[in-house]
């Protein structure tokens, strides 16, 4: 019966075959289908299985693919299988004037299966495989455009992937010869080390962190994620929110709190080297995002920046910034993307992509312009929306750990915030032809509802943060 | 019954190989092929379970005692390598007999599969015979043969680099023949076992000639080998030949010497004598600077199957580098990988052989969109490229992480970084004909959806082999404690 807490990973990938085999006037209601079945799915394993485990193949010690859903992964694939709904309706929309869209669909669906895959994952290797596959089913969603720009973005996007699983695989060779083990459990499986294995562990944390720090996008090692803006909107906004740089984050989190431990770590020392590069990729990201003119990778660079403040939480180690953490990554998955849609709305319907065009686009879509605003300020933290409360877990946190310089370098990075959505939503709204000259031209319902829903959902989180609080908070006092 | 079945097989090929040439019609030719390549699996994998069974022994041909006969001696790996060879042999010949007719006269095809018996012969040879005279007889029967096989297709290119392979060659050869004759100087004995009895009880004695011995032993079959730097003639040899000669020449032929290697390494001196030997480190040295300049050349190379051959001698680098590292651990994972990449670089030198002659050109550039006309064929391609990059559960990543933990065993962190550099080089020339085969507007064009038509018999052997391929890897723990039977 556990078996069935596969469905997830696989029911996707199987789907995404079928509609890649099945006749394009049948893809919307299967696509449909899928992901709603597959939410359900998910639901159903996240609810009813609390401590299911499944060994799918023991060849040996090594090569063994061992699944357990626990809180952190459920989370994850929740979140996933969530966002994954809104986007395939958005893409629907999106897609909808290109030919060949079965081959994009099916790595679409893959790509949700793997990335529960790592969700499920139960040990480092299951997850590193899944890592790997990650990286090679997306591409071609990366490069979807087929021009020789995407090919070479494409290219620059497996380099740096396949960079830093290199240095991933040296790190779990470094920890599998030592300890014969790489399965997951809370509290670390090293313990406390003597003199001797002080610099060896170090290694092999600071080689793990930088490692799936490239998928999470530290830098740096960022430049893959502005430059892999080239895909669809969709593509991007659910990669490059979600599912590749949250996959990153994801293994950070596995590898901090459940294979090498908290403790360890700090007793290594590693995480004061690491937060300097967490520290400077908050404050590089969001000031390269004030010099972009493109839309997308501004929100890009925004990305990379907002990353940085989730990985605080994996690096200074109390409840409260892990709990701060936890929340961002929610929080930014579900901001993100509504942005993300937003720009998408506005380069489909309008075709335009740099911010002087988009004068007065405010007045031609308001309901599209006005969630992007919302969202927005979901994003600098102004409250009473969601990004303050997670803000505000981090910046207690750093006090509490004694790192005076996090607070003001979150205050700092929210003025940057600032700096670089407020002049998009001025641009839109209080710039160009007066309001009676132009005619409002709304996107089509597909892609309008999962904005006003995706909207509504950070309004109502910022309202009632409680309710994912407590969730987390419980998730925090297991790993501390 | 089942033990003589070495020999027998031995026997069986040589005498069935001049039966080719008599055969008037080409469709009994393959047929024939077939049969006798079929009851070799057979007979192999008998073998496999006698010695499964019985565990190692020696076969003494003629005298009964070591010291006058000839003697085979079969263990775990001798075994298990005769499986995969007859296995791969099996596939290529299959393969043949649907595209070799138009790579060579048709006149010739019936010499083309008397060579490929006459190599099969000495290379299980090579691998069974425990005797080292025998194995040089059996090694120059191959570098023959397998000149024979390059030089068949008669033209220009093919017989520079077949001139190229045979002087290198016969350099290796008189290397190895040299250092035979100074061990035999020495100890009296041609036989393994009789003269590691020796080496084990003099060897404080001489210990510049267990020095001099090994290096010539190392050059001799590096340059048969292609270890680098030693490699030059294999490139031209290996990419000029027909398919099905370079798919053997490639996965099968250059890796024979290195088990060779092995057991002299193993058997004839043992871990314990060579390890304080300086040419252990130097095989080290050139199978890391083989990994290395191997896939940087390769990735310079504009012709397909030109690149696919350098990434053979990055791939001898990999074999090497286990041997070098002078422990059980690193012999062991050597052997795993002398299996996993025969297994897929015959089945990538057998697409590459597919896609050149239906695309009708070698150059890498023009194969841009061969995924939309031979998808399939490029989805295979595909896979073995993941070997070669290390993706998990693939032979390519079970080596890495293997080799990497016997570098760790000795406490030689630094290695790793050469691996790991390494099959990311792999990624830099064998991804980009996967990508521009399936992907980009631009590649794309004018190309029509499976206009390319396979035919299944060359098919079949691919798939078969990219199988066995990923069952190796899937199956590598058991893999590899089998191997470690022989080395305990």
């Amino acid at each position: 019966m556990t078996y069935i807490i596969l469905l997830p990973i696989f029911f996707p990938i199987l789907s995404g075959i079928f509609i890649r085999l099945t006749s394009q006037n049948r893809l919307k209601p299967l696509l449909i289908i899928s992901v709603i079945l597959n939410f359900c799915f998910t639901i159903f394993v996240v609810s009813y299985f609390p401590e299911a485990a499944v060994e799918l193949f023991e060849f040996n010690n090594l090569l063994f693919f061992y699944f357990s859903p626990d809180l952190l992964g459920k989370i994850f694939a929740v979140l996933v299988s969530t966002l994954w709904i809104f986007t395939t309706f958005y893409a629907l929309d999106y897609m909808s004037h290109e030919k060949k869209t079965n081959s994009f669909f099916m790595f679409f669906l893959a790509t949700q299966g793997i990335t529960i895959g790592i969700a499920f994952s139960g040990n480092l290797i299951t997850l590193y495989l899944f890592y790997e596959l990650l990286t090679l089913i997306t591409f071609p969603l990366v490069i979807h455009e087929g021009s020789d720009e995407a090919l070479r973005t494409g290219k620059k996007y497996l380099l740096y992937s396949f960079f830093g699983a290199t240095f991933v695989l040296f790190g779990i060779i470094l920890l599998y010869s030592q300890n014969n083990s790489l399965d997951f459990m809370s509290g670390g499986m090293i313990g406390i080390l003597s003199n001797e294995q002080l610099p060896y562990y170090l290694m092999v944390y600071l080689f793990l962190f930088l490692g799936f720090g490239v998928k999470s996008a530290l830098v740096p090692f960022h430049s893959w994620l502005p430059s892999a803006m080239i895909a669809p909107t969709p593509v991007s906004a659910l990669l490059h929110a979600v599912a590749v740089v949250k996959s990153g984050i994801f293994s950070l989190m596995r590898i901090t709190y459940y294979v090498i431990g908290w403790e360890t770590i700090e007793q290594t020392g590693g995480n004061k080297y690491t937060l300097v590069l967490v520290l400077i990729t908050i404050i590089m990201g969001s000031f390269l995002a004030i010099s972009q003119k493109n839309l997308k990778k501004r929100l890009a660079y925004s990305t990379v920046s907002q990353l940085g403040y989730i990985m605080i939480g994996l690096v200074v180690f109390t409840p409260d910034t892990l709990t701060g953490g936890l929340l961002h990554m929610l929080f930014h998955a579900f901001i993100k993307i509504t942005l993300f849609f937003c720009i998408g709305a506005v380069m489909h319907y309008e075709h335009k992509t740099e911010l002087a065009e988009i004068e007065g686009i405010g007045k031609r879509m308001p309901i599209t312009m006005t969630c992007f605003s919302i969202s927005s300020l979901c994003l600098i933290g102004i409250p009473p929306t969601n990004g303050f409360v997670s803000k505000w877990f981090l910046a207690i946190g750093g006090i509490k750990s004694g790192n005076y310089i996090i607070p003001i370098i979150l205050l700092l990075s929210a003025l940057f915030t600032a700096a670089y959505l407020l002049p998009i939503f001025t641009t839109a709204f209080f710039k160009g032809p007066p309001i009676r000259e132009t005619v409002v031209k709304e996107p089509n319902n597909l892609m309008l509802i999962p904005i006003i829903i995706l909207t509504g959902i950070n309004v109502f989180i910022g309202f009632f943060p409680n309710l994912v609080i407590n969730l987390i908070e419980k998730l925090s006092l297991i790993l501390y | 019954m089942t033990s003589n079945l070495p020999l027998i097989n031995i026997m069986f090929l040589m005498i069935t190989a001049f039966a080719f040439p008599l055969i008037k019609k080409i469709k009994y030719i393959y047929f024939f092929s077939y049969i006798i390549h079929i009851l070799l699996v057979i007979s192999t994998l008998a073998t496999l379970m006698f010695v499964v069974n019985h565990g190692a022994y020696a076969l003494n041909i003629g005298y009964p005692d070591t010291f006058m006969g000839i003697q085979l001696y079969i263990s775990h790996v001798e075994a298990l390598l005769g499986v995969v060879f007859s296995i791969i042999f099996l596939m290529v010949v299959i393969f043949a007999s649907s595209t070799i007719d138009k790579e060579i006269s048709e006149n010739r095809i019936g010499l083309f599969y008397l060579l490929v018996n006459i190599l099969y012969t000495s290379l299980i040879g090579v691998i069974y015979s425990n005797d080292l005279f025998n194995a040089y007889v059996f090694i120059e029967v191959s570098t023959l043969s397998a000149c024979g096989l390059i030089i068949i297709k008669d033209k220009g290119e093919t017989i520079l680099a077949a001139i190229k392979y045979l002087i290198m060659s016969t350099v290796g050869s008189g290397l190895v023949l040299m250092s035979i004759a100074y061990l035999y100087s020495i100890t009296g004995h041609l036989n393994i076992l009789l003269s590691h009895n020796v080496i084990v009880a003099t060897y404080q004695d001489y210990p510049n000639s267990v020095l001099i011995i090994l290096s010539l032993f190392t050059l001799g079959l590096g340059v048969k080998s292609a270890l680098f730097p030693l490699h030059g003639w294999l490139p031209d040899a290996h990419s000029s030949a027909p398919t099905p000669s370079s798919a053997i020449l490639s996965s099968l032929v250059i890796k024979v010497y290195m088990v060779l290697l092995i057991k002299i390494i193993f058997r004839l001196f043992g871990l314990n004598i060579v390890k304080d030997i300086v040419i252990m480190d130097i095989i080290l040295l050139l199978g890391s600077a083989g990994m290395i300049f191997g896939s940087v050349m390769a990735i310079k190379q504009k012709e397909l199957k030109r690149m696919v051959a350098y990434s053979s001698v990055a791939q001898i680098g990999y074999v090497a580098f286990g041997i070098g590292l002078g422990s059980i651990a690193g012999l062991t994972i050597a052997v795993y990988h002398i299996i996993g990449h025969a297994l897929t670089k015959s089945s990538i030198f057998l697409i590459s052989g597919l896609m050149i002659s239906q695309n009708k050109s070698k150059y890498i550039e023009d194969l841009k969109g061969i995924g939309h006309e031979m998808p399939i064929t490029l989805i295979l391609f595909t896979l073995a490229s993941f070997s070669m990059v290390g993706i998990p559960i693939f032979p390519g990543f079970i080596s890495k992480w293997y080799l990497s933990l016997a570098c760790l065993e000795l406490n030689r962190i630094s290695l790793i970084l050469i691996i790991l550099a390494s099959s990311l080089l792999n990624l830099l020339y064998y991804f980009p004909i996967v990508i521009n085969g399936f992907f980009g507007k631009e590649n794309l064009k004018g190309r029509i959806r499976k206009s390319k038509k396979v035919n299944p018999y060359s098919l079949f052997p691919i798939v078969t082999l990219i199988i066995l391929m990923l069952l190796t890897g899937l199956f590598s723990g058991r893999i590899i404690d089998f191997i470690a039977l022989s080395f305990a």
